[in-house]
């Protein structure tokens, strides 16, 4: 879901580059009281581990393919704050070292893979667990509805981006069915890998989950 | 040293990553060759006429290292690497505002 240079109008670059700046400096003003080493640590790890995943593509028959985004598990794992600045700096090392999303573009694709889907995956798994916290089908739910959906409106947004410019702005009517539908469609995987990862750690380490408070393992 | 702490603190974090860069090239270049690596946004562009316009391709473009044969053996070896060098970038980042911030 990269975007790369060349795809955006300069206006929606723009303004995304705009929206960006100002929720990661948000973000860091809102991260200041979490800033201690082992979250630090927690989190750049969790950054380590997303851009490998994201280097797996799931070739799929047919010939479409994906790779896991991971903006909702950092939400999840996190919070939004946390967790738009672990995908900033994912993006922002894939855009500069590997040219993985343009650098024009760096501020449309930190929009939809750092701060919608991390949003999204964040507010989906608490509406469903907060209250539950010890119970397990709530968090599986959670997390496979917050990686499905947060990935599926981020190609959405993705699919607004890609489609608009001034001069022809009809292009969204194409470009939005064809980037909901196939991250509706593919993103499923993207909700279980979330839902077995988030379960994972409830079980083992729940403290590593700081988007709830969830019980110590007994 | 906090480096050699670091590793040895979180050795199954970073076991996880290690295994998924080795897995990684079966996935972004042999899988990918094998299917034809088309993502929604390429399609979702191809319908509309949208062209990638060339302003940086990276240090290493693609996950490849320039100069490494072009088969599937150099690129994934080339994607390895890649791997490495992000991975490491990532860390040192975050160790680094570590440090910055935990001196106060």
């Amino acid at each position: 879901m990269h975007i790369p240079d060349g795809f955006l109008d300069p206006v929606t670059a723009g303004v995304c580059y705009i929206v960006m700046l100002v929720f990661t400096a948000y973000a860091i003003y809102r991260s200041r009281a979490a800033f201690k080493p082992e979250v630090i640590t927690l989190a750049s790890l969790l950054a380590a581990a997303i851009f490998a995943a994201q280097m797996l593509n799931w070739p799929l028959p047919g010939g479409t393919s994906l790779h896991m985004v991971g903006g909702a598990l950092a939400g999840i794992l996190l919070n939004p704050w946390l967790g738009e600045l672990v995908l900033f700096v994912v993006l922002l090392v894939q855009c500069l070292v590997f040219g993985d999303g343009g650098i024009t573009a760096l501020g449309a694709n930190v929009l939809n893979m750092g701060i919608i889907d991390v949003l999204v995956g964040y507010f989906l798994f608490v509406l469903l667990v907060k209250g539950r916290e010890a119970k397990r089908p709530f968090r599986l739910l959670g997390a496979f509805l917050g990686g499905w959906l947060g990935i599926t409106l981020a190609g959405v947004a993705c699919g607004l981006e890609i489609g608009y410019s001034p001069a022809f702005p009809y292009g969204i009517s194409i470009t939005v069915p064809v980037m909901g539908l196939w991250h509706l469609a593919l993103g499923v995987i993207e909700g279980i890998i979330t839902a077995l990862v988030v379960e994972y750690l409830a079980a083992r380490a729940p403290s590593l989950i700081m988007s709830v408070k969830l019980p110590e393992v007994s | 040293m906090a480096v050699r702490a670091f590793f040895q603190e979180h050795r199954r974090a970073l076991l996880l990553i290690g295994v998924l860069l080795i897995i990684s090239p079966l996935f972004g270049v042999i899988g990918a060759e094998l299917v034809g690596y088309h993502e929604p946004l390429d399609v979702a562009a191809e319908a509309i006429g949208l062209e990638e316009a060339g302003i940086w391709s990276g240090l290493l473009p693609d996950y490849t290292v320039p100069g490494l044969p072009e088969d599937w053996a150099g690129l994934s070896v080339g994607y390895i690497i890649s791997g490495i060098v992000g991975i490491a970038i990532i860390l040192a980042i975050g160790l680094a505002v570590r440090a910055l911030l935990t001196k106060g």
